[in-house]
C-alpha cells in the first residue's frame, strides 16, 4: 500500500475509523512513508537514523515536547486552519498541533467514534466543565466536547488564573437533568471536578445512568487527589455510579483517545485505543518494548494524526497491560531529588 | 542491617510516633546535653570528630562497610559513588580544619569554652563568649547525606543537642553516622536523636518546634516558607532553599591539553552524587574563540563521563527519572537532526549519562543523574544574561579563567548573586569553612554574650 497524497491517506483512515477495523500495519507504514516525506523535521530525523520501517513498531516516534520546539506538521502556514495547544501552567511554552479542515474532520470522526463506543451518550444531555471553543479555540478538550454533541452546555469560563467553573450554569444543567430525569454526561479534566465539588453545598443525585468522562490532569490547578479518591468524590456528590465514571487519555498531539472502560461495565480495564491507534510501552534504558506488567515510557501510534506524525513518544510512564496500558504518571518535570531545583521551563 | 536501638529511627517503621514521644525525646536530649556535652572543651570535641572522620575513610570501619554494602538500595548511589562522596567529605574533617573553621567563624577556637577577646575587642576592653543553641531541630531533605552530616558536625562543635527529622526513605547515612558517634563516645551520641516521618506532619513537627530553640531546614522554598510560618515566636530559623550551579570556561583555558584536563574535572562534578546536589552543575558555559571549540569540549566531556562511568557507575534510578532522560534525549535527537544547532552524546542502551551541546545559551535545568548541558557563549556578560531565569538561585560557579581576569569575574558573579566560586572538579567538594548560601555556618548558629570589663 502506498499513498501518493494526503487525501488518499485521509480517505483510507476515515474508512478504517468508520468500519472500526482495518489493516493497521499497512496503513501505518503507508502513512509513515508520506509523513516522512512531508514533515521536514521528521524527514531529517529519519534520514539521520537511516530508518527503514517494515512494521509499524519500527516507525520512529517524535516526542511530545518536539511539538513545542519545532513545527511538526506537513501543512504550510497558510493551510493551517486550527491549532490545538497543550495546557501548561501560565507563562510556560506549549505544544502546537495544527490541522486543516480535512485533518480536523478525521480528528472529529475519530473522537466521536471513541465517545460513542465508550460513553454511549445517545440519550444524554452533555455538560462540559470547560469553557466553550469560542473562548478557548486552542483547547482540544473543549473542541472535543463541542464535537460530541451540538447542544453541549459549557460550564467552564476563563478567569485571570486560568480555567474556572461557572457554578450557575452547572447548577442549572444538573437541576434540569434531575427534573427531566434525562441522564447527564459530564466531561471535564480532574481539576475542574475538584473545583466544582469542593464548593458544592450538598450532594446531588443525578438521574440513573448519568455518566462522567474524566481526563485526569491537575497541573497544579487544584488540590490533587488519587484517581480512587476523585472517583469517590464524584460518586458521592453527584450520585454517579462508579462504573459510570470513565477515564479518558488524550492530548493535543493526538487525534484519538484511549478509554479505560465502557460506561456501565463493571470493572475498569487498562486504557485501550480504538482499532486505528496502538500503544507501546518501552524501556527508558534500552528503547525496546517492555514485558507485560512492566513499567516504561508510553508511545502512541495514531493513524488519525494525518498531517503531523502518527508515532508519538509521550512523557508518560505506564505499565504495559496486554495491548493496553495503565497510567503511572508523568516522567517529565518530575520532582528532582536531593537539593536541586526544577526551574520553570519558560 | 544489624544496629542496636539507640535512636527512634532504629525502631521505625514498627514504632508509631506520637507528639508526646517527640517532646519527651527532645527533653531527654536537653538533659543529656546539660550533663555531657555543654561543658566538653571544644578541643576535645574536635579531636573526637577528626578521629571519627578518619575512621570513616577506613575500609574496615564497620559503619562505612555497612553504608557501602547497603548503599545502592538504601541511598540510590552505587557503592563507588558513595565511597568517593564520603571520602571527599570526611577528608575535610581534620583537627586543623575544624580549628580553622571556629577561628574563621568566631575569631578564636576557644570562644565556645570561655569569654575571650580578639585584639579588636581587647582594645574595646571587653571579651565575648559564644554558645550554641540548647536544641537544634533539623528538617533534612532528600537523598544527599553530606549536608545532614555537616549540620550534625556543626551542631556538635557548638555543643548543641540535636534532633534530626529525616525525610521518608532517607536518612540512612546520617543514621549510621549517629551510630558511629554513639559507638565512639556514647555521651555525645546521647545528645543526638533521629526519626523519620513524612514532611508536613504537623503534630510531630509542632512538638519538635516547641522544644527546639533553633530550626535548620533544607528543602523547597515552599517547604521552608511553610515551616517558617509555623514556628513559634522567638525561634531561630535557618533555611536553605534549593539551588543550582553551573560551570564557566574562559577561552584561554581551551588549549587541547587544558580542555582535556578540564573535561575530566567537569565529569567528576557531573558524576559526584549523581548530580543531585545544589552544588552540582546543570550547564557548562564555554567561551567561543578558544583553540578548542565549545562543541569539541562537549565531546571531550562525553568521553570523560563515559570513562568515569566504568569506574564509578551511576547506578540504577527510578522509572520516572529514566523516563525523563529518555524523553529529553528524544527531543534533542530530533532537534539535532533538524536544526543543526544541537549535538548529543549518550551512553548506549542505558540512561547512564548524556551530554547535550547547544548553540543557544539560555540556562537549562538538567534532569540530573548525569545529564549535562554544554553551551557556547561569547563572555560572562552573555552568560549572566542567559542565566537570568536562575538568578538568586545559583549557588556555585565552577570557574576556569586566567588569574588576570578571574578577580573581576568573581566580583561580577558576586554582585549577580552567586555565593561560591571554585575550580572545576571541586564543585561538590566545598571546604569546611564554606559559607552555605553565603551565610556563616557556625556564626548563624551561636548566640553571643559580650562581657564589658
Amino acid at each position: 500500500m502506498k499513498f501518493s497524497t494526503f487525501n488518499e491517506a485521509t480517505d483510507a483512515v476515515m474508512q478504517m475509523i468508520r468500519a472500526g477495523e482495518g489493516d493497521f500495519n499497512h496503513l501505518a507504514l503507508a502513512l509513515f512513508a508520506l509523513q516522512k516525506e512531508h514533515v521536514p523535521a521528521y524527514r531529517d530525523l529519519c534520514q539521520t537514523r537511516s530508518i527503514t520501517a517494515n512494521h509499524w513498531r519500527d516507525i520512529p516516534t517524535v516526542p511530545t515536547s518536539a511539538f513545542r520546539d519545532l513545527e511538526i506538521t506537513s501543512l504550510s502556514p497558510k493551510t493551517r486552519t486550527t491549532a490545538f495547544h497543550s495546557s501548561g501552567t501560565t507563562g510556560a511554552t506549549y505544544s502546537c498541533h495544527w490541522h486543516d479542515s480535512s485533518s480536523l474532520a478525521v480528528y472529529e470522526t475519530s473522537l466521536r467514534a471513541g465517545i460513542e463506543k465508550n460513553l454511549q451518550p445517545n440519550n444524554c444531555q452533555i455538560l462540559a466543565l470547560t469553557p466553550p471553543p469560542t473562548e478557548v479555540p486552542h483547547s482540544s478538550l473543549s473542541h472535543m466536547a463541542a464535537t460530541a454533541h451540538p447542544s453541549v452546555v459549557f460550564g467552564g469560563c476563563i478567569t485571570d488564573t486560568g480555567w474556572s467553573i461557572d457554578h450557575d450554569i452547572i447548577y442549572r444543567a444538573c437541576a434540569k437533568a434531575i427534573q427531566t430525569q434525562n441522564p447527564l454526561l459530564i466531561i471535564g479534566p480532574a481539576f475542574s471536578f475538584v473545583h466544582w465539588l469542593d464548593q458544592l453545598d450538598a450532594p446531588i443525585a443525578l438521574p440513573a445512568t448519568s455518566r462522567v468522562m474524566e481526563t485526569g490532569g491537575y497541573k497544579g490547578r487544584s488540590r490533587e487527589l488519587s484517581k480512587t479518591e476523585l472517583h469517590k468524590l464524584i460518586s458521592k456528590n453527584l450520585g454517579v455510579a462508579r462504573n459510570h465514571i470513565v477515564c479518558e487519555y488524550g492530548m493535543c498531539e493526538l487525534s484519538s483517545q484511549a478509554y479505560d472502560r465502557i460506561a456501565g461495565q463493571q470493572t475498569a480495564a487498562a486504557f485501550t485505543f480504538p482499532a486505528w491507534a496502538r500503544s507501546r510501552v518501552i524501556s527508558s534504558e534500552t528503547g525496546s518494548e517492555v514485558d507485560d506488567g512492566d513499567t516504561g515510557l508510553l508511545q502512541i501510534f495514531d493513524l488519525a494524526n494525518i498531517r503531523s506524525v502518527l508515532a508519538i513518544q509521550t512523557g508518560d510512564l505506564a505499565v504495559r497491560r496486554g495491548e493496553g496500558f495503565e497510567l503511572v504518571g508523568r516522567a517529565t518535570q518530575s520532582d528532582p531529588r536531593g537539593c536541586s531545583l526544577a526551574l520553570a521551563e519558560n | 542491617m544489624d544496629l542496636p536501638n539507640y535512636f527512634i529511627i532504629d525502631t521505625q517503621p514498627e514504632a508509631r510516633l506520637s507528639p508526646g514521644m517527640i517532646t519527651e525525646a527532645c527533653r531527654q536530649l536537653k538533659r543529656n546535653r546539660a550533663q555531657y556535652l555543654r561543658d566538653i572543651p571544644t578541643a576535645q570535641t574536635i579531636t573526637l570528630l577528626a578521629q571519627l572522620a578518619d575512621n570513616w575513610r577506613d575500609d574496615l570501619f564497620p559503619f562505612r562497610k555497612m553504608a557501602l554494602e547497603a548503599g545502592q538500595e538504601a541511598t540510590g548511589f552505587s557503592s563507588a559513588s558513595l565511597a568517593r562522596g564520603l571520602d571527599e567529605f570526611f577528608a575535610r574533617i581534620t583537627e586543623e580544619n575544624l580549628h580553622n573553621l571556629i577561628t574563621q567563624e568566631l575569631g578564636d577556637p576557644r570562644r565556645l569554652d570561655a569569654p575571650l577577646a580578639t585584639p579588636e575587642e581587647r582594645a574595646d576592653n571587653r571579651t565575648a563568649f559564644a554558645r550554641g543553641p540548647e536544641l537544634i531541630g533539623h528538617i533534612t531533605a532528600g537523598n544527599l547525606p553530606c549536608p545532614t552530616l555537616m549540620s550534625l558536625i556543626y551542631g556538635l562543635l557548638v555543643g548543641s543537642a540535636q534532633f534530626v527529622k529525616c525525610a521518608e526513605n532517607a536518612g540512612f547515612v546520617p543514621q549510621l553516622f549517629a551510630h558511629s558517634v554513639y559507638h565512639t563516645h556514647p555521651k555525645l551520641g546521647a545528645c543526638i536523636e533521629l526519626a523519620r516521618w513524612p514532611g508536613g506532619d504537623h503534630p510531630l513537627e509542632e512538638a519538635l518546634f516547641n522544644e527546639a530553640d533553633c530550626v535548620v531546614a533544607v528543602g523547597r522554598d515552599e517547604t521552608l516558607e511553610a515551616i517558617r510560618s509555623r514556628l513559634p515566636n522567638g525561634k531561630r530559623f535557618l533555611g536553605h532553599g534549593h539551588r543550582v550551579s553551573f560551570g564557566y570556561i574562559h577561552k584561554d583555558f581551551l588549549s587541547r591539553a587544558m580542555a582535556r584536563e578540564l573535561a575530566k574535572n567537569a565529569a567528576r562534578d557531573v558524576a559526584a552524587w549523581n548530580q543531585l546536589g545544589c552544588l552540582s552543575p546543570h550547564v557548562f558555559y564555554v567561551e567561543r574563540d578558544g583553540a578548542v571549540r565549545p562543541e569539541q569540549f562537549a565531546e571531550m566531556l562525553s568521553e570523560a563521563i563515559n570513562e568515569l562511568e566504568q569506574s564509578e557507575p551511576r547506578g540504577e534510578i527510578t522509572d520516572a527519572e529514566a523516563g525523563e532522560i529518555a524523553h529529553r534525549r528524544s527531543c534533542y535527537e530530533i532537534r539535532e537532526a533538524h536544526t543543526g544547532d544541537v549535538r548529543q552524546w549518550m551512553s548506549e542502551d542505558s540512561t547512564a549519562w548524556t551530554v547535550v551541546y547547544e548553540e543557544e545559551s539560555r540556562f537549562s535545568t538538567s534532569c540530573m543523574n548525569r545529564f549535562i548541558h554544554v553551551k557556547a557563549v561569547a563572555n560572562l556578560d552573555e552568560t549572566l544574561h542567559a542565566a537570568e531565569m536562575a538568578r538568586g538561585q545559583v549557588s556555585t560557579v565552577g570557574l576556569a579563567a586566567p588569574k588576570s581576569e578571574a578577580e573581576a569575574m568573581v566580583i561580577q558573579l558576586a554582585h549577580w548573586g552567586v555565593t561560591r566560586v571554585c575550580p572545576i572538579g571541586q564543585m561538590q567538594n566545598p571546604p569546611l569553612g564554606w559559607r552555605h548560601d553565603g551565610r556563616p555556618s557556625l556564626g548563624d548558629l551561636v548566640m553571643w554574650m559580650d562581657w564589658e570589663l
